[in-house]
Formats: structure tokens, sequence, C-alpha cells
């Protein structure tokens, strides 16, 4: 226990003490926020360079001399491996996703928020339960059954069975849910047909929502490997995830392969960069997890 | 099947242990129904509210509703049904009860397998917890550029672990990779660090935490910022320091942030296998050989489709698990 005659300057110790203290906090932590966010950058830097160093040599220093810089092995990578087409693949895979999975599942998200239907509760916790359920666990019968469809090394069988997404329909009918029932109820005593409701009141109303989801569904199309990696056998039928996989497993030299994967990363980096806070904050609100 | 099913527990789980918010079911449903009673009774009775028209709701449903029955429902049915038959490529079948089972307790491969994932997790979690926890305070305590910082650490996160895995192959090296140039900087190594089993499962940890750090990040952030300013203001006059604020404040109001984090993490971890494929093949002599690269490998190379399925019953019973025990500690504390 401090005696109180001592107190005063105790407590004035202490102060210098904090501020000092907080003068030290203020240049550690922005210190140590910059390391680290340098660390986690190092690795796309590094990439980008080996992607633009000289094909001979050793990767360093060579691949740190801007000199050297050349676009060799964009252009040898490009020739060598199928990389056009699983642009393609991986594109197609992705947008067309996107689109029906939005559609589907707003329609989806619409009707289990405000429609009323025999055995809605039921199906809605059918869709919920089957998210506890991880992908891999329903992996092989997925696979029987695209093959069953003869649908194996195929578009269709690549993307309709990607298409079931219980997390988007949940994501929709939490937002539609909060949209006021008077809306819909003012527009069919107007005598709007049920379809035109959802396409000029329920759409416009919910274009927040469809623009993150649909930012998250593209990335799990474009990031997704184990199904397009059982599914697309032939080499033509491949994505762009699995073809960089198969490239660095071939004797690929180095800088090929960073120059492949530069290239996978472009769309993404699009997607990050024009909508990074869109991204940021939902994740934050819903806990969306790509 | 991307983002069906591969977080594990259900999306809305944040809101609910997370945010704590409204989305209770029943008090939903209580509300809309009597919201509708309302405003049925002064509706023209003539028109028909949406009651009566079941089949409208129906057809909204219906293109989800298929795709879903025949996706996603009957897989997960198949996959019970298939993990009791000895189902091969040809189709032929057998019904063989729980040979499969049985067969998978005297598989020492499952065992490695299952020894692998564990030890995988068991580095990765806190490695990846620790790691989004400290960006996420430090991003909360720097109000400085805040949005910038925030961006690079969750640039990893849009990428795939693919990519992650090509890159970070590379960077391990034990030639030319960069970790074993900055190393021989101090005339350490060069490390084999994928070829040898002591630091194989760490090295692919490290690849995967850095891929996917920014995403828990993102939700600790949220619940720091969460935390009431008055108890932490009530804390300083008290005579608190900085630690013991954090220690005592704000670590417990974060709690189920980061009971949410914990399991959201330890489900992915269980289901790790991109990164082993990409970088190691499972090896060395399998010691990166995962649950789910031994479901791809029995399923598609040695198509052995009924045992494959059991592993993948398995990796479904230790997911549900991890996400009861979540909620038991969770439920039990508020």
């Amino acid at each position: 226990m401090v005696n109180m005659l001592e107190r005063p300057p105790v407590r004035a110790v202490r102060e210098t003490k904090a501020v000092g203290r907080r003068t030290a906090a203020r240049l550690t932590l922005p210190t140590l926020l910059t390391l680290t966010a340098i660390v986690t950058i190092v690795p796309f830097a590094a990439m980008v360079m080996v992607a633009f160093a000289p094909p001979s040599g050793r990767t360093f220093p060579d691949a740190l001399n801007p000199a050297n810089f050349t676009l060799d092995n964009f252009s040898r990578v490009l020739s060598s491996s199928d990389i056009p087409r699983w642009t393609v693949n991986s594109l197609l895979y992705s947008l067309v996703s996107v689109v029906c999975v939005l559609l589907f599942a707003s329609m989806a998200g619409y009707a289990f928020a405000k429609k009323k239907f025999p055995g809605r509760e039921i199906m809605f916790w059918a869709f919920l339960a089957t998210l506890m359920v991880p992908f891999q666990a329903t992996l092989i019968p997925s696979y029987i059954l695209v093959s069953r469809f003869d649908w194996v090394d195929s578009y269709w069988g690549l993307i309709v069975p990607t298409l079931a997404n219980s997390q988007a329909v949940f994501l929709m009918r939490q937002f539609i849910m909060q949209l006021p029932d008077e809306l819909f109820e003012a527009a069919e005593i107007d005598g709007a047909s049920e379809w035109r409701i959802f396409t000029t009141i329920v759409v416009p109303l919910i274009r927040p929502v469809l623009a993150t989801l649909g930012i998250f569904v593209f990335l799990w199309h474009w990031n997704d490997f184990l199904w397009p990696l059982v599914i697309g056998q032939s080499g033509k039928m491949q994505t762009l995830t699995v073809g960089l996989a198969t490239l660095q497993t071939q004797a690929v030299p180095i800088n090929q392969v960073m120059a492949g994967a530069t290239i996978t990363v472009v769309p993404s980096l699009l997607v990050f960069g024009l909508l990074q806070r869109y991204l940021t904050d939902s994740i934050a609100m819903s806990g969306l997890k790509a | 099947m991307p983002g069906t099913g591969r977080a594990g527990p259900v999306p809305g789980q944040p809101a609910q242990s997370v945010a704590a918010g409204d989305t209770s079911p029943d008090h939903r449903r209580f509300g809309s129904r009597l919201h509708s009673a309302f405003s049925r009774s002064a509706s023209p009775a003539g028109r028909g509210g949406p009651r009566r028209r079941p089949w409208v709701g129906l057809l909204f449903v219906a293109p989800m509703l298929l795709l879903f029955l025949v996706f996603r429902f009957l897989p997960v049915v198949g996959a019970f049904l298939l993990s009791l038959t000895d189902y091969r490529l040809s189709g032929k079948w057998d019904f063989i009860a729980l040979d499969n089972y049985t067969r998978l307790l005297s598989d020492s491969v499952f065992h490695q397998a299952l020894l692998v994932t564990v030890t995988y997790t068991v580095i990765f979690v806190p490695l990846t917890v620790l790691l989004s926890l400290g960006t996420a305070v430090l991003l909360h305590q720097v109000v400085w550029k805040r949005g910038f910082f925030r961006g690079v650490f969750f640039l990893p996160y849009v990428t795939s672990i693919v990519l992650a895995a090509v890159i970070w192959k590379w960077i391990y090296d034990a030639q030319d990779g960069l970790l074993n140039a900055v190393l021989g900087l101090v005339d350490i190594g060069p490390i084999d660090f994928l070829t040898q089993s002591g630091t194989v499962l760490p090295s692919i940890a490290v690849t995967s935490a850095w891929k996917g750090f920014g995403y828990s990040m993102l939700i600790l952030l949220a619940g720091l910022q969460a935390v009431p300013k008055s108890y932490l203001e009530a804390a300083m006059i008290d005579g608190a320091g900085t630690w013991q604020r954090f220690r005592y404040v704000t670590l417990p109001q974060l709690r189920p942030v980061l009971f949410f984090v914990l399991v959201i993490e330890t489900i992915g971890a269980f289901q790790v296998f991109d990164a082993m494929y990409v970088m190691t093949g499972g090896g060395p002599v399998r010691s990166s050989y995962s649950l789910v690269y031994f479901l791809y490998d029995s399923g598609f190379k040695y198509f052995d489709f009924g045992y494959a399925s059991a592993i993948g019953l398995v990796l479904f019973l230790i997911v549900l698990i991890v996400s009861l025990v979540q909620r038991r500690l969770v439920g039990r504390d508020d």
C-alpha cells in the first residue's frame, strides 16, 4: 500500500511513464503492422518478379534485377500449355454459376421469406441441415450421380451440381425477410403478376445483397479445386486452378509456372480491387465464407 | 462444389452466436404471422392473399429445390448407403453392412491419414487464430491507413489455395527458394522443408494460414469493434493497464467470436487437401497424407467408392462433433 504522502509523486512518475509508453506504442504498433503487411505481400511480389525474370539462370538474384525483366515466360507458358482454354473454362464455370445461383437463390429466398406453401418449414430446414455436411463427404456419390447422367468431363457436370447452394438461399431469405410486406401487397392489389412483382419490386430492392453474393459465388468457383479436378478429366475440361496444379507437376520451369500463376490471380485481384470494401464489410456482417 | 457445405457450420451461425441478433426463427415467424394477419384483414378479400395460392411459392422454390434434391440431398443419403456397399467402378455392388468401417479401423493408411490430419489441425488452428487475432488487434489499435492494411491482409484470401501452394512450394524450395535464400544470408540451411517429415506439416500449415487468416481477422476485428468503449474506460479508471484491459475486458467480450473462428478454422483444417495435393503429393512417405487425400485416392485412384464414402462419413462425423462441442461451450457461457 502506498503512503498518502508519497502518492502525488508516484502518480506523476506513473503518468510520465505512461506518456512515454504511449509514444513508444505509437511507433511500435504501426511498425509491427507495416512489417506484417510486408511479409504478407512478399509471396505475391516474389511470384510476379519470378514471372518476369529471365528464364535462364538462378531465380535469385536475377529475379531482383528489373533490367532483366522479360515477357518470355508468359509467351512460353501461353503457347506450351492450354491456359487460354482453361481460362475460358474457369470463366464459364464462374460466370454461369453466378448468374444461375443469383437467380435461383433469390427466387427461393423470396418464396421462403414471403410466401406460404405446404412443406415450407421442412424444406428450409433441410436446406440448412445439408450445410453441416462437408462437400468432400459427398464427393463420391456426387461423382457417381454425374457419371450416371453421362456428364463427366462436360460443362454440365462441372456447373450444374455446384448450383445447389444452400448458403445463398439462406442469405437471400434473411435479407428478403426484412423487406416490408406492404410493398408486395400493394403491387398485388394493383394486379401485378407474381413474376412481375419479383422482377420489378424484389430484385431492385435486393441489389446490394445480390452484388455481395455474386462476388462470393464468383470467388468460390474461380478458386475451386476438388470438384473441377474430379470432373474435368481431359486437359480440355480443366479449369485454371487445376491447370496450374498440373503445370507444376510437369517439368515446366518455375518462371513459367509463376507466369501462369500470375495470370490466374488477375481476375481475383480485379474483383478484390474493385469491390474490396463490399467484400470485407459483408464478411463482418454475415460471416459469409468464400 | 464450392461454398456448399465447405465451411461446415451454418453461415447463419455467426449471426446467432456472434451477433446474437433477432434471427430466432420463432420470433420471426410470430412477427410475420401477426403482421400478415393484420394486413390480411385490411386488404380486400377478393384478390386473395399469398396464402390462397400455395403453388406460387412452390414455383419460386422449384428450380433450387430440384437442384438441391438431386445434387445435395441425394448425395448425402447416397454417401451413407454407399458406405454400406462395396460399390466399384463397374457399378456392381453388394451390401456389406459395416465392413468398410471395420476395415477402416484396421487400415494403417487410415490411421496415418487421421494422425496427419489431427497433427495438421493442432498446428494450423492456433497458428491461424493467433495470426488473425494479432493482426485484428493491430488494426484495431492503429487507426493509421487502416483500410489499406486491412486490404493487404485480406488479399491472400481472395486467391486460391492452389495458387498459395504453388507460390509457397517454390518459397520452400531447397535450391532456388526464397526462404532458403534469406536463411542463407545468415548461414542457415539450405533446409528442404517439404521433403522432411518433421517440417512438412508446419510448412503447409503456414501456407494455409497465410492464405486464409484474412477471413478470421475480419470477423475478429468486427468483434473487437463491438466491445463497448465504456467497459474499457471503466477498467482504465480502475487502473488496469493495457494488457490487463485486453486480458480481462476485451478477451471475455470476444469469447463467442473467438469460438466461432476456432470452429470455422478447425473444420476447415480437417478438410485439408488442396495444399497437400499441390505441394507434396501427400509425401514424404505419407507424412502429409490427410483424410481427404485418402478419400480422394480411394475414390479416384483405386475406384473403391464404397470405402471412400465411409471415409467421407467419418469426416462428416468429426465436423459434426466439432460443431456440437462448440455449441455446447458457447451455449453454456451465455
